[in-house]
Formats: structure tokens, C-alpha cells, sequence
């Protein structure tokens, strides 16, 4: 943890800040967030690394997907996801989200979240220990400072492609697209694949 | 008339410096008392540089002035508090002044925030004004029997009056209205158990729930400064301020660790329940205070 050097604060205090102020948007999705309370409370403290839970997406930087996802909880995820401001971080929980755990044959939640948004990092396991999300935390941390967390970029660059997955799942969107889904029908077949 | 200058861009700098570590310091204690190892007490200014860095949202013009309106109304209560020797516009208006500008605070957040359409928002915002309504009677109360003790509404007048005697907290009729700002004193910062307007919880914290980036920032630096006022002001007026800064200081420290103290062990209140208190025990000891003032008149 480079938390206290000065130097790197003065040459790139923007990524510094996005590394060491992890506010995770207080969305449960499944099981898996029965993890988080131990986490950010006495036992496992998660403060002190700078990861706070917050009520609200436009304040959140962080995302835990945590457990299966049901295709009504994916369209609050969505909804969730495009409001909190850039540079946003996503982490899926669980096993559940990464290719549908358990639920792997079940009619009503969706098996790889990847398709709908964006995912940075992944924490395996059914469940996975509170320790897991802080070893997710420190992998995060690596992945900003090589600004391989790019997640964020890489919806706005394929958000047709997200956006075609969406409307697969959920039909028709309530919403207007958040960017340009200008573009030709092949190239999304190239995208898909 | 140059170092009046320097005094009005010194002073809010200092009441930004307190405030933010006054935050931090407070996470810490929280945490301290949680039996938790807590954030680096530096948290706050790590997540105003991140918030910064951050695209932000806007939803209208007045969302964007609203905020501004807020920060600065704060910022120019800054110049009329003395403190310790610095005072640069204390000489005009004095308490009447703050007490006017002390409600540009919670008025600006409502402003913004109402542009905001966020049903949660809307709640925060009438809990806001009720809040500061519940307060302001106290306050006006307490603030009444000061002036009327010392004849003076010029606040360095008072202060001064202080370091010749010795803190009003201390002595008799002053010490009742002394009481019942302590009693108001988290009302007035927004903490527990008056933390109904944030209240994450419950409306998702209120006003603040569209804000994100730069304009949480604004309103986490706002925070700061309404925090370092409320307790300078009781420093000014009941714990004799200082001639010195730095131990004025430590003062305003102190008693926010007090407050925090508080603020760590109690539940929320409800609204009605908060009004019901503001207005009873601490605008009935305010008023006695007054009485009193005028009954063991100098």
C-alpha cells in the first residue's frame, strides 16, 4: 500500500484518489451480501482502507455484484451502474454472477453478467470469505495503477454491444440509450464475437 | 488595510484547514469507539481530491448555484467570527450579521437540491428547514441573553469582555444559556441524534442524494466549514475565544471531540420528536437564561 507516499500523491493525485476512496454503492443483489456488513463494520473494518458503503450510485465509485442476478434485479443494476459518475469500478461476488453458479439452469437469472456491463475484477467462491473482498480491493488497487480498470471505457467504446445484450434479456428499455449506438448491424455481430 | 486583506483570505483558509481535519478527526473517533482501527485521519482530503476527479452530474443552473450560494455564505460567516486575533470584518454587524448568514448554509443546500427532482432530496430539504427552524429559536434566545449581558452585539466587544473576567460558561447567569447551546450544538452540526437530514439509512442522505463529484465535494467542504463555525462560535461566546489561534484552536478540538462523543453513542430522532425537543428543553433553559440575564443585570 503506497497510501502515504507524498511523491506519488503530487505526480498522479487523480488515480492516487480513486485507489484510496472506494465508495461501494450499498446495492444487494443476492445471497452474497451477507458478506458485506462483517466486512465494514468491527471484524473486518473495511474504513480503513478507504472503502466506505454509500446509499446512493451518484456518490459510488465501486460496485459489488453480490450474487445471482435475476433479469428484474439486472435492470436496477443497469439503471444503477449508468448513474454513478466515471471513473466507476465493477466487481462481481460470487460465483453466481461470473457464469451462474447454482443457478446455472435456472429460467430467471442471467449466467454471465459480463455480457450486460462492464466487470473489472472477479472474487470466485460460493460464498467467498469477507477476507476475499479485501484481497479484490488490493487486486484493484494493481489493476488502477497500471489503468487496467477500465471497464468504464470499455462500455462507453462497445455500449452498442452491451446495449443489444440488454434488450435481448430485458425487451425494450425504459430508457433512452446513454451513448451513440450508431453503427451498422455486422459490426456488432464482430463485436459479439 | 493590507493586513485586513491578508486576514479575510487568511482566516477561511484556516477554518477550511480546521473543518476538514475536524471531519477526519471525527471518522477516527467513530471508528476508535466502534472498537475499529479506522481511516488515515488525512480520509476526507483523499476523497474531496478523488471527488474532484470524478465527471459530475449537473441538474440545472440552480443545482450549480445553489451549492456555491451555500459554500460561500459559509465562507463569509468565517470573516465575521474572531479567531483568536483574527478578525478582519468583526468590527461591523457582529452578531446579528452571523446569525443571518448562519441560515445561507442549510438555505443554499435546499436551493440546490430542490432542483434536484429526488423525492428523497425533497425530504431531506423540509427536514433541513425544519431542523433549522427547531434551532433558531434557541439560538436566538441564547444569542439574546449574551448580548444583553454584555450591551454589546460586536462579538470581539464580547470576547474581549471574557479575557478581562472570565469565560460566561462559568459564570452564573451566562452559565444557563451556556447549557442550552451545548444542547442545540448537534442540531446545529447535522450529527447524531439530529442526523435526520442525511440520514443514509433511510432517504439515501437527503439533500446530498443527486450530488456526486464536484458537487459533493462543495458540499463535503461546506460540511467542514459549518462545522468549524458552530463551534467557534460557542468558543467565542462562552469559552472566552483567545487572543491566541492556535489555542483557540484547541479549544474548538476539544469540544468537538465532545460532540462527537455524543454523536457516537445515540440513536436518530425522528423529526416531530426532534422538534419537540429543540423547542422544549433547550428553548425553555434559553429563556430562563434571558430571564436571569435581566434579573442579575451588571
Amino acid at each position: 500500500m503506497d497510501r502515504n507516499k507524498l511523491v506519488k500523491w503530487l505526480k498522479e493525485p487523480a488515480k492516487m484518489g480513486h485507489k484510496y476512496s472506494l465508495h461501494a454503492v450499498y446495492f444487494c443483489t443476492g445471497c452474497g451480501i451477507i458478506e458485506v456488513p462483517p466486512s465494514i463494520t468491527a471484524r473486518w473494518d473495511a474504513e480503513r482502507f478507504g472503502v466506505i458503503p454509500v446509499a446512493t450510485p451518484r456518490q459510488a465509485n465501486l460496485f459489488l455484484i453480490t450474487g445471482y442476478v435475476s433479469v428484474k434485479t439486472l435492470k436496477a443494476i443497469i439503471r444503477t451502474y449508468e448513474q454513478m459518475p466515471e471513473p466507476k469500478f465493477t466487481v462481481g461476488f460470487g460465483s453466481c454472477p461470473i457464469n451462474g453458479g447454482m443457478y446455472w439452469d435456472s429460467y430467471n437469472t442471467i449466467k454471465h453478467l459480463d455480457k450486460y456491463i462492464p466487470v473489472d475484477g472477479w472474487i470466485a467462491g460460493c460464498m467467498p470469505r469477507p477476507e476475499a473482498i479485501f484481497v479484490a480491493v488490493t487486486h484493484l488497487w494493481t489493476l488502477i495503477d497500471k489503468e487496467m480498470a477500465n471497464g468504464y471505457k470499455k462500455y462507453r467504446a462497445k455500449y452498442r454491444y452491451y446495449r443489444a445484450n440488454q434488450e435481448k434479456v430485458l425487451g425494450t428499455l425504459e430508457w433512452p440509450p446513454l451513448f451513440s449506438i450508431e453503427g451498422k448491424d455486422e459490426e456488432l455481430v464482430k463485436e459479439t464475437a | 488595510m493590507v493586513m485586513r486583506i491578508v486576514e479575510i483570505v487568511v482566516s477561511p483558509i484556516i477554518a477550511f484547514v480546521i473543518g476538514i481535519f475536524l471531519l477526519g478527526l471525527s471518522r477516527k473517533i467513530m471508528a476508535r469507539i466502534h472498537w475499529r482501527y479506522g481511516p488515515p485521519i488525512t480520509q476526507p482530503v483523499i476523497d474531496i481530491i478523488k471527488l474532484f476527479n470524478q465527471t459530475s452530474m449537473s441538474h440545472g443552473r440552480l443545482f450549480n448555484l445553489g451549492i456555491i450560494l451555500s459554500l460561500a455564505g459559509s465562507m463569509v460567516v468565517v470573516l465575521f467570527l474572531p479567531i483568536g486575533k483574527l478578525h478582519p470584518l468583526s468590527g461591523s454587524g457582529g452578531l446579528l450579521v452571523i446569525l443571518y448568514l448562519m441560515l445561507f448554509g442549510p438555505l443554499g443546500i435546499a436551493l440546490s437540491g430542490g432542483e434536484a427532482a429526488n423525492p428523497n432530496t425533497s425530504i431531506g430539504i423540509s427536514r433541513t428547514l425544519v431542523l433549522a427552524l427547531g434551532y433558531e429559536l434557541p439560538l436566538i434566545l441564547i444569542l439574546l441573553a449574551v448580548m444583553s449581558h454584555y450591551r454589546s452585539i460586536s462579538i470581539v466587544e464580547i470576547v474581549r469582555a471574557q479575557q478581562e473576567t472570565h469565560w460566561s460558561l462559568l459564570s452564573f447567569p451566562l452559565v444557563v444559556p451556556g447549557i442550552a447551546y451545548l444542547l442545540i450544538l448537534p442540531a446545529i452540526l447535522g450529527e447524531r441524534p439530529f442526523e435526520l437530514i442525511k440520514a443514509p439509512q433511510e432517504i439515501s442522505s437527503g439533500p446530498m442524494v443527486e450530488y456526486g463529484g464536484k458537487y459533493l465535494a462543495l458540499a463535503t467542504i461546506q460540511h467542514a466549514f459549518s462545522s468549524f463555525i458552530s463551534i467557534a462560535l460557542f468558543v467565542n461566546l462562552f469559552l472566552g475565544g483567545s487572543s491566541n489561534p492556535g489555542f483557540f484552536i484547541m479549544k474548538v478540538i476539544v469540544v468537538f471531540v465532545v460532540e462527537v462523543l455524543i454523536n457516537a453513542v445515540f440513536p436518530r430522532l425522528r423529526i416531530e420528536q426532534a422538534i419537540r425537543y429543540l423547542w422544549r428543553w433547550p428553548a425553555l433553559i434559553a429563556f430562563a437564561g434571558l430571564i436571569l440575564v435581566y434579573i442579575f443585570k451588571r
